[in-house]
This record gives C-alpha cells, structure tokens and sequence, in this order.
C-alpha cells in the first residue's frame, strides 16, 4: 500500500477527511473547529473542503453539543465531536456517560450512537489541559476507548471508530500531535478496536503501555537491548475493550509485566490490567506486575514540578529492573 | 367557539385516556408518576404531529403521547407490569418509549440530558432540509438545568427546527417554583436566548395546542425554536405514595376547579359539540379498553434473567468495523 509520511495529528485528519468524503451523514462540531482549524490544528482543512454544511463551529456548551450527537445519531447521522480537550470532558458527562452508551442495548438493537467523541490530553508542547480521565470511561459499559500512540495508528483507529456503530472515545495526546513524521498508509489503512499492538517483540519483559508512554518505553527496551535484557513493548491501543487475549499472550512470552500511563496510577487503567493477568495470567507470572503511573497529586503547572510529577522514561527503566529482580 | 371541533373531540378523548391510565397505574405501582390534572401538556403539544416529526414528552403523562404515536396499551401495561413484551424488555424504564415511533426514549434517569438529545434530532432534521420538526416537554424543576440553558441557547443560534415545552406544574417533588428561581414566568427565559417566549394556560388544551402548532409552523419555515410555558399544577404527589404533606390544602383545592378535563368538556357541552351522554361514553370506553389491556398484558410472559442481555451491549463486534 503506498504511504506517505505525516504527523500524528495530520494523520488523524486524513482519517477523518477520507470518512467525511465516503459518507455524507458523517460530520463534525466543536469549538473553534471552523475557519479557525482546531485547537492544536485538529481539524486543520477540513473547513476548506466541507465548509458549514458539515462542519459546525459550537458554542462553549460541551454538554449540549454532546447531548445534540446523540440526538443526532439517533436521526441517523453520524456525529464527530471535537472536545477541545480532555478537561473539558466532565461537562459533558451524563451525555457520555449515562447515555450514549446504554442505547444500543436498551432500545435492544434498534437504536445506535455511532458517535467518535475526540479530544485531547496529556502533557504537551505548551503545557495545557493535560489531565489524563480515560480511565473513567473504561469503567463505563458500552463505550470503546482508543488511545494511539502513532500517526499510523492514529489514521487507522480514527476512520475504524467513524464506521463504528457504537460511541468511541477517542483520547489524542497532545505530546505526540506535532511529533515526527512517520509511514501512514494512504486510503483504506483500518486498525481494528479492540486489539493490542506489540511495537517492539521481547522475551524477557512486557511493557503494556498507551499513548506517550509507550515511546517512552520503546526508549527504555533500546537502552536494556545494549545490556542484552529483551522488553517487549505492547501498546494497549484499546483501552476498553481491553485486548484481554493480546495481552495474556505477551505475558505468556515474557512471563514478566510492567504496564505503564501517564495517568494516575491509582485507579488507573495500570490496575485494570494487572488484575486482568493476575486473575487469567497468574500462571504465567515470574515477578508481581508493576505500574509506572503519576503520584496521587493534582498536575501541577510549573515546568519545574511538572516535570517531577510526570512518570518518564527513567520510571519505566526503574519498574522492568524491579521485576527483573524476581527469577523463574 | 370551538374553531375546530374535531380536534378539541379528539384531544378530550386522549385526555380522558390519559386519566383514566394514569389512575390504574397509581394503583398497580407507589412508584408511578401521577400525572392528574397535567393531561393537557401533553395532549396538546404532541397531538397533531407528523410521523417524521420527533416527540420527547417528559416523562409525567408520558404514556399518553405514546398511544397517539400508534402504541397498544397492553404494551403501556406490560411495560407498567414489568413484563417481558415492554419495550426495553425489562431493561428501561416504562416512561421511555419505542424509539421507532421517533419517540426520544429516556435514555437515564437524569433529568435535562434528553432536551439537548432533542435538540439533536432537530438538528439532523436541518442537516438533512427535512421540514420535519421536534418536540420537547419537561417539568419547571428540569428548566433550572444547565442542560436545558445550554440546549435552548444552542437551538436558537443554530435557528434549529424545535419547540421546547416547560410544563410547568409549580412543583419538583417538594421544591416549589417560586424558591427554585426568582423569574416571574419561565417563558421569560427565551429573550436570554433570542428567541420567542410564549406563556400559555397549561390546562386548556386548545391553548397549548394552538401555542405548539403556532411554535411547529415557525419551526418547519425556518424561524427556529419557540420557548413555550404551559402553567398547570401536580394534583397529586411526585409518586403515587407520595402524600405531599409538604404543601397546602388550599393550593391544592384551588387549583382543583381549574381541572383541563372538565374545562374541555364544559366548553364542548356549551358549543354543543359533545353531549353529556357521548361524555358520559368517553368515560366508560377509557375505563373499558384500560381494564382490557391491563388484563390482556397480565397474561404476556415475564421477563428472564438471560435478557440482561450480555452479548447485545455493542452494536459493531469488535476487532473491525
Ligand atoms: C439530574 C437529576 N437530578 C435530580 C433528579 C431527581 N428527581 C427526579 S424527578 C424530580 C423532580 C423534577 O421536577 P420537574 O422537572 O418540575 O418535573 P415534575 O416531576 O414536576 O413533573 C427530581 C428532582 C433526577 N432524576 N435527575
């Protein structure tokens, strides 16, 4: 398949503008989305090409624009919400929460939110906005949670959750939007929801990682690769569904498990995944499973203390030592 | 005058139905919603509507606004029973409704979220230049949400094809209006938002019917929204059990000489339009076909514990669009 190189959040566009052409009930609103081209540059172009009749620049009313989708949806189209960022995504909580989710099963099939809700988190270039809460949707039955970590990915997972018939979250962190260009396959490029990604095979530990985090511990298994020890790197991807299947079989493989977000590590998604292999995995365990995660405090916002708050690369090293202490 | 006596004929009917349902129902559960004395909101604003037009009654005398879309009232029955034949099978509530008849469905128990999902519907009805519009009706208590202020303003800068109803019944459980903001009339509250606001006499049905289809015509030309009041009052408690020691005797009573369905039927009586035995039968064909479908839907199955329903919870499997 040909392929060209692009960012990650020129990749996210490309997905979407590809979707909007192939299905007109497709299109999106949010804030500043318009002429303006996103926060960030989201939705750069897309205004050029669609112009008003499918692209709707909002009011400051996350709620309502969310409780519109789902209204929408029901009508038939299929919505693409731009929430600025992942901060601002309890304001639209009931809608996301309490209703998009149970549609399908309530009304037993005959209604469908297929609705992509995009939004931004995590650190990035200028500091803004970067709270991490994709580990309370996981929580919510019948919402998909994706979180990629590369433009490839990005493309894949966006035009996969437009054709989705179920409401996807779409978490896009912001370190990675204008990072380097990688490889994106051009056209029909589909990443499946629901399935880990193994970016970098090992035998020794497994690092299950999302979003940021996992270039930090493709940076970690490089430095270990010089002292012969093998990590393998599984990006998550999915967080809800959770990969159940993927993931026990890299833990299988390596037999040892770090799982590692930027994202609070109590009551995060870490936990989810630790229990799932401690329940169905434990068997295969060499060393307890270790979570790299930030500390239990608000982000803070000075660069200084920001950086101390952030988990890093050094964090992930420190964890697969920790579990590397224990021997079959 | 009745200007059009075939209407106000059918609307009495439906009032007379919604009453005489919303009595069985309060007697089969402590938990039903009353909705006494407000049979005129609902009437009125949803009747007339077409098929591709979208209703979202508020969940008091919902029921009603069901049967005029072209549900049976066994199946109202079954879903008060809690049997398997409801619409949700046993996964919603009985107030929500059958999504295929474009009756919005309350999807949760929070109050607010469905204003701004009918404003969504409003909305594909704009993207798809349908002249097709929706109805919203919600209580006075749900109109001091931020979802209703953050809908209604978006509707009317969006000039989206949507009347919003606030049947206004004076009472959110035990919170009266009157502490819960400190504007005079609630129909006030669309000059905040540029658009029209109507007060009308919530328990007159010709009234609201004509405010509502007034609303739907500036609707379908593309003026936009319509806030629209309907004042009426909650004869009983918030629930069947509910007493509601906590307001006065007086209110109560006052409010009782204004009941929508007498007023109705006084006025069709004096026009000579309905005569007191074609009333009368009224009466008597609800409290029949009521008993009916109750005891047709006592004998519809019950619901099983495998219509939890596990594997239906996504709609795309995963692993692939
Ligand atoms: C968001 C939310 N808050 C509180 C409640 C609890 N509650 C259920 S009904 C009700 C009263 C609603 O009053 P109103 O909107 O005026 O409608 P009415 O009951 O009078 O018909 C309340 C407070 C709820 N269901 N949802």
């Amino acid at each position: 398949m040909p392929a060209r190189r692009m960012t990650f959040v020129e990749a996210l566009v490309e997905g979407i503008r590809e979707e909007m052409r192939r299905d007109p009930n497709v299109f999106v609103l949010g804030q500043d989305i318009g002429p303006f081209g996103g926060s960030l540059r989201s939705t750069l172009g897309l205004w050029e090409e669609f112009g008003p009749a499918r692209i709707f620049d909002t009011p400051i009313s996350e709620s309502a624009a969310a409780g519109l989708c789902i209204g929408a949806a029901l009508e038939g189209l299929r919505p693409i919400l731009d929430i600025s960022f992942g901060e601002f995504l309890p304001s639209a909580m009931p809608q996301l929460v309490l209703h998009a989710p149970v549609v399908h099963w309530l009304t037993l099939g005959k209604a469908r939110v297929p609705l992509t809700i995009r939004t931004k988190v995590g650190e990035g270039p200028y500091g803004g906005h970067p709270q991490c809460f994709e580990a309370w949707f996981t929580h919510v039955p019948g919402l998909k949670v994706v979180m990629p970590s590369t433009p490839a990915d990005a493309k894949g997972l966006m035009k996969s959750a437009i054709r989705d018939d179920d409401p996807v979250l779409f978490f896009e962190h912001m370190y990675l939007y204008h990072g380097v260009r990688d490889v994106v396959p051009d056209g029909e490029h589909l990443v499946p929801i629901g399935r880990a990604d193994v970016k970098r095979p090992g035998k020794d530990v497994t690092v299950a990682a999302t979003a940021w985090m996992v270039h930090r511990a493709l940076q970690a298994a490089h430095q270990f690769a010089a002292e012969g020890v093998e990590v393998e790197v599984l990006d998550l991807r999915t967080l809800a569904p959770l990969d159940v299947a993927g993931l026990l079989a890299s833990v299988r493989r390596t037999g040892r498990l770090v799982v590692a977000h930027e994202a609070w590590k109590i009551g995060g998604l870490g936990a989810e995944v630790a229990a799932t292999v401690a329940e169905q995995g434990f068997g295969y365990l060499k060393a307890p499973v270790v979570r790299v995660g930030a500390p239990h405090a608000p982000v803070p916002a000075h660069p200084t203390i920001r950086r101390a708050f952030l988990p890093d690369a050094q964090d992930v090293t420190d964890a697969v030592r920790a579990v590397l202490k224990y021997s079959a | 005058m009745i200007e059009d006596p075939k209407t106000a004929v059918a609307m009495h009917r439906w009032m007379v139905l919604s009453r005489v349902l919303d009595e069985a129902c309060c007697q089969e559960s402590a938990h039903w919603f009353p909705s006494r004395g407000e049979e005129a909101v609902p009437v009125g604003t949803f009747y007339g509507l077409r098929p591709d037009d979208v209703c979202a009654p508020g969940y008091r005398g919902s029921p009603i606004v069901f049967v005029m879309r072209g549900v049976r009232l066994e199946q109202v029955w079954a879903g008060a029973l809690g049997k398997r034949t409801s619409f949700g099978r046993g996964r919603h509530f009985s107030f929500t409704a059958p999504i295929e008849l474009r009756v919005l469905p309350y999807i949760a128990g929070d109050l607010g979220p469905i204003i701004s999902q009918a404003t969504g519907t409003a909305f594909a009805q704009k993207y798809r230049k349908s002249d097709a519009v929706t109805a919203v009706s919600f209580g006075d208590g749900t109109s001091n949400r931020g979802d209703f202020h953050e809908a209604v303003n978006l509707g009317g800068a969006w000039r989206l094809p949507i009347v919003y109803v606030i049947q206004n019944n004076h009472w959110a459980i035990s919170m009266p209006i009157e502490r819960a903001t400190a504007a005079k009339r609630l129909a006030d509250r669309a000059a905040g938002y540029g658009i029209p606001g109507v007060a009308v006499d919530g328990n007159d049905v010709l009234a609201v019917h004509a405010a509502v289809q007034e609303a739907v015509r500036r609707a379908r030309a593309g003026h936009g929204p319509t806030l629209i009041e309907a004042e009426t009052f909650r004869m009983r408690g918030h629930i069947a059990a509910d007493t509601a020691s906590y307001r006065s005797a007086a209110q109560v009573e006052e409010w009782q000489g204004r009941d929508p369905i007498r007023r109705l039927e006084e006025r069709l009586l004096a026009a000579g339009v309905l005569s007191a035995e074609e009333a009368q039968a009224v009466w008597a064909e609800a409290a029949q076909e009521v008993g009916e479908a109750k005891a047709a839907a006592q004998r519809h199955p019950d619901i099983l514990p495998t219509d939890l329903g596990l594997d239906e919870i996504f709609s795309t499997p995963l692993g692939g669009a």
